[in-house]
């Protein structure tokens, strides 16, 4: 415990705009963004020198509902903004959150080579297997046999995505599972993801009351995990190949990869100096 | 001890101060979330309840500040204070509320929470061996009795049951 | 002819050195002082396929390849009818070729080209580690005028690693190939020349590119590697590290774009480099950035389509989805750079564009220009520095508008870090905040300062390159028969426009050369004042559908006798065929 001249700097309400959600009531995503700004609060960061960037979908919404800085991109292609941002400007602290969807189908392919890149981001996966935005379609954590959808109407009879396994075998260096039911673990581990070096990936089970209402029993069926993390990727995949989804509240994998750092500073030479290699 | 009772002993005023600016802070907005929440979506009777409750939070809040700036109060990381909820007593947690919520729903939700809050300061009062803490306490769980007993003068005003609301229209396609 | 020129084509299969022996001439004729440009034909094979280095030689600078070759240097036949139509001879010109590899193939004979024997595998094979295509260039150096001390000079430097063994065998090669050239009936000579009429690099279109954004200011690159802008990123790589910058390889053209936006949000100037399929897969995040208004400079280095196409060859057919590809109504900047030298203008320029207006800023070359290396006059250095107008500090009491109404359309941009200026940049419709909006009055206004940044922006002179040849277009027919005529182009064919138009002065014809640098916003006040004069024009550009033309069409008040000049690649114009096209038009009105 600190004393709290040297802390409580900011209050976790500093860090929300005055705009209001448009999130259904009882969304996960409220808890979200009151476990980020929490986090947000005890790192004691100022507003200015962090930025949220997000892709399309009803959790990327949440750059604007924060005070920092936000970046509301197209469907899918947060993570690459994301990467340029940061390596762009790596005193800031950057964010990325968004849903299963946006991270896992349209934007897939960012998501492996972000995990592999290693750029030293936070990304915030709110994972309800539903599409909320377009009216409830299935994503790719839904399971095959979800009938809830006029487009699957038989459901989509293919296998989910395992985000959490993916992004180990990618190279993420920093692997959570939470639950929306639970802010204060979340804010904990958010914290935890931030503070860590490289990649971060966290996923939030969070419920999408309108769409998959029978998500409601998450907050019964999720239990913290017995074990705490590991540094060793091979019992954190075996760890994660047999889980059901459900075990959340703790860090499963924490690497010690470097992040990705290219040079970004001047080494020896000037404009003129290029030219001159043209020169006859 | 119940889930609202505290961890460890709070036996000081710094610490019972902490707390209680927390939590009254917490309540204050989560009403508040929730009352936008509910105006956002056109739910005006259970917006109401919560927008009422806030206002109740935020008056406490101005005396409670004007306490709290005469200690030097220690910082506690969200998951660090010592009630055994996660999030404080008072906050009801945004996934017990939904778009189909009644005031008489709210209104018991908000009571649920006012109660544990009482509880939560009636029970530091009757460990704390510190005479401050204890009166200072005592207090607080008679202000919190304030709201419970307006809430129970609501419940009353509510009639038996005016149940879950539905809306007839099927949710839109945004993005 | 008015270019004292020389143009010649080494061609052979993959092991004969081929584009080893164009880029030592290329070097030796810099070192004789000539100006020269170089661009390479290759089989779709990564190593062992037959290539094509297409060379011409002037004592001026030349921006185009003449109509014909005067030599056809073959090491081998091997697959060579594959270039045939890029290597048009006539009967002026001269085919040489290895009697060990028999006769020339009956495809390259269409326009009755001389032929000579010259045995390179012979004279080699006389040579300890003796090479043909060594053998090849001291013939050529001798036929063409090139001095040997310039070769001897390229040579040392190219094989110093090598040690003296290998420059000595490859230089008695060469001096053994000169020797044999004796034999060999002649070819134009250029003159040498003592002293090079000034300053002069070397330089491909894609380095000059590269060179561009980084004078621009940009110090952010993604890249995701496609033929033929790849080498714009190559150059790029360990430039950009030089000055303090970085480039990133993307995972594909949908990850560059957004690092790049997401690098200039930050305030770094940024750009990428890609060519018609990447382009095609950045085009949705070209709208965000129109959208949340952030500046950005992409590279379209253009090559024949649609999808995959001819990966290899050049084709100026990306000017519709660089126009018109975005949706919703979508105001950005298309500028095309004309030539070799003229990449490093147009890029240069596109940066500050970008920066100035925070604007996706299109940038169009070409393959025929980004790779080939000429040796041109040193480009004049610029003034044209990215310079953003940026919020520096909070209004008390005033929260911070990120696309605030201003007369100019252009907001000033906080960047993340600036205390008090917090906000969230948002492809969705937003307010002035940038709050999302679905309001019919925010979408009004913000599409009004979108437009308005761009359209009300002053291009000043560089929205086009005008030149009158022949002391102008006239301001009556009567008084010149060729007066009032003009070319408007764009592009890679403006290089072959020019050539036909010097021509045309040379043979005491008027008219006046258009071409268009700015694609988007059009110009047509500009191109009003262009035009006042003239009475006839022919459009001319590289695209089967002839875009530009339509593009023109739809825009701009055009003379009622104009004609359009169009036809895909992978060919490009010669200066005879749009002269013949010009003399045509003049002649239907006279």
């Amino acid at each position: 415990m600190e004393s709290c001249a040297q802390k409580k700097a900011y209050k976790a309400k500093d860090y929300k705009s005055d705009l209001k959600p448009i999130w259904c009531p009882g969304c996960g995503d409220y808890t979200v963004l009151n476990s980020i700004t929490r986090a947000l609060a005890e790192l004691a960061l100022p507003p200015e020198e962090v930025a949220v960037v997000s892709g399309i979908g009803c959790s990327s919404r949440i750059p604007a509902y924060t005070s920092v800085y936000g970046f509301h991109g197209v469907h899918g292609r947060a993570l690459p903004v994301a990467t340029g941002l940061k390596l762009a400007r790596p005193d800031l602290t950057v964010l990325v959150t968004g849903g299963d969807g946006d991270g896992f189908s349209i934007g897939g392919n960012h998501f492996l080579h972000a995990c592999r890149r290693n750029v030293d981001l936070t990304y915030i996966v709110m994972d309800n297997q539903v599409y909320g935005m377009t009216k409830g379609q299935a994503s790719p954590t839904t399971s095959p046999d979800w009938e809830g959808s006029k487009l699957t109407p038989e459901g989509t009879g293919i296998n989910p995505f395992q985000p959490l396994v993916v992004g180990l075998a990618s190279g993420a260096n920093f692997i959570a599972r939470v639950s929306a039911s639970d802010p204060i673990n979340m804010a904990q581990i958010i914290v935890e993801a931030i503070r860590h070096p490289g990649f971060s990936l966290v996923q939030v089970l969070s419920p999408c009351v309108t769409f998959r209402p029978e998500q409601a029993e998450w907050r019964d069926i999720v239990r913290t995990a017995v074990v705490d993390y590991t540094d060793d990727a091979a019992r954190a995949a075996r760890r994660l190949m047999t889980d059901d989804g459900f075990n959340v509240g703790k860090v499963l994998f924490k690497g010690s990869r470097p992040p990705f750092r290219p040079e970004f500073e001047h080494t020896d030479g000037s404009v003129a100096e290029l030219e001159a290699r043209f020169a006859l | 001890m119940s889930d609202t009772q505290a961890n460890t002993a709070i036996d000081s005023l710094p610490e019972l101060l902490a707390h209680a600016l927390a939590m009254e802070t917490e309540a204050a907005e989560r009403y508040e979330e929730l009352a936008d929440q509910m105006e956002t979506h056109r739910k005006a009777g259970v917006a109401a309840i919560f927008r009422r409750l806030e206002k109740e939070e935020k008056a406490h809040l101005v005396e409670l500040n004007e306490m709290c700036s005469r200690y030097e109060l220690p910082h506690y990381a969200p998951w660090d204070f010592k009630w055994a909820t996660g999030e404080s007593p008072e906050a009801i947690a945004i996934d017990q509320v939904s778009y189909k919520l009644s005031v008489r729903g709210a209104v018991e939700l908000a009571l649920v929470h006012e109660r544990r809050a009482c509880d939560f300061y009636a029970g530091i009062a009757q460990r704390a061996s510190d005479d401050e803490v204890r009166i200072l306490a005592s207090q607080f769980a008679a202000e919190e009795r304030e709201h419970i007993g307006w809430l129970e003068s609501c419940l009353a005003d509510c009639g038996p049951d005016d149940g879950a609301i539905d809306d007839p229209d099927p949710p839109l396609s945004q993005e | 002819m008015t270019v004292n020129s020389v143009s010649l084509v080494i061609a052979g299969s993959g092991g004969a050195g081929v584009v080893t022996a164009g880029s030592l001439l290329l070097d030796a004729a810099a070192k004789a002082g000539w100006y020269a440009l170089m661009s390479r034909s290759s089989g779709p094979q990564i190593r062992g396929g037959e290539a094509a280095a297409m060379l011409r030689f002037a004592t001026e600078p030349i921006m185009s390849h003449d109509d014909s070759f005067h030599l056809l240097m073959a090491i081998d036949w091997d697959n060579i009818t594959r270039f045939s139509a890029e290597i048009p001879l006539t009967a002026d010109s001269l085919i040489v070729g290895d009697p060990v590899h028999g006769d020339a193939p009956a495809g390259l004979l269409a326009g009755r080209p001389r032929q000579a024997a010259l045995p390179m595998t012979d004279i080699a094979a006389k040579i300890e580690n003796g090479r043909p295509n060594m053998v090849a260039l001291g013939a050529i150096a001798a036929m063409i005028g090139l001095p040997p001390e310039a070769m001897q000079a390229v040579v040392e430097k190219a094989l110093k690693k090598k040690g003296a063994a290998a420059i000595d065998a490859s230089m008695s090669a060469f001096h053994a190939g000169f020797a044999a050239a004796a034999d060999l009936p002649a070819i134009p000579k250029l003159p040498a020349v003592s002293a090079a009429s000034g300053p002069r690099w070397s330089i491909t279109g894609n380095e000059a590119t590269g060179l561009g954004v980084i004078r621009g200011g940009v110090r952010f690159v993604a890249a995701y590697p496609i033929t033929p802008a790849t080498e714009v990123l190559e150059w790029l790589a360990p430039s950009l590290a030089k000055v303090g910058g970085m480039l990133v390889q993307a995972e594909d053209e949908l990850a560059s774009i957004n690092q790049i936006i997401g690098a200039s949000y930050g305030g770094v100037p940024a750009m990428t480099a890609t060519s018609g399929p990447g382009l095609s897969l950045m085009i949705e995040s070209l709208g965000l950035a129109v959208a949340a208004e952030v500046p950005l400079v992409v590279v379209d280095v253009m090559r024949v389509g649609p999808s995959t196409g001819i990966a290899t060859k050049s084709e100026q057919s990306d000017l519709n989805i660089a126009v018109y590809g975005l949706h919703g109504d979508a105001p950005h900047v298309v500028v095309a750079a004309n030539s070799v030298s003229d990449c490093l203008f147009t890029t240069q320029w596109a940066v500050h564009l970008a920066e100035a207006m925070q604007v996706p800023t299109i940038v169009l070359t070409d393959q025929a220009m980004g790779q080939a290396r000429a040796i041109l006059p040193r480009p004049a250095e610029l003034a044209f520095i990215g310079q953003r107008e940026v919020a520096k500090a909070a209004v008390e009491g005033e929260r911070y508008k990120r696309y605030a109404m201003t007369g100019s359309g252009v907001s000033p941009m906080a960047i993340p870090g600036t205390p008090g200026l917090t906000h969230t940049a948002d492809g969705l419709e937003h307010n002035e905040f940038g709050t999302p909006s679905s309001q019919a009055s925010d979408h009004q206004a913000q599409m009004d300062k979108r437009n308005r940044k761009i359209s009300q922006y002053n291009y000043g002179d560089h929205w086009a390159d005008i030149e009158d040849f022949g002391g102008g277009p006239g301001d009556a027919p009567k008084e010149a028969p060729l007066g009032g005529t003009a070319i408007i182009t764009w592009g890679s064919s403006t290089g072959p426009a020019r050539e036909a138009l010097q021509r045309l002065s040379a043979a005491g014809g008027k008219a006046r050369l258009i071409s268009v640098r700015l694609i988007a916003p059009v110009q047509p006040e500009k191109m009003a004042e262009a035009l006042r004069g003239i009475k006839r024009a022919v459009v001319v550009e590289q695209s089967h559908s002839g875009q530009f033309y339509r593009m023109l069409r739809a825009f701009y008040e055009l003379p009622a006798q104009t004609v359009s000049l169009h036809q895909g690649g992978p060919l490009s114009f010669g200066p005879q065929q749009i002269l013949d096209q010009l003399n045509q038009l003049n002649a239907g009105s006279a």
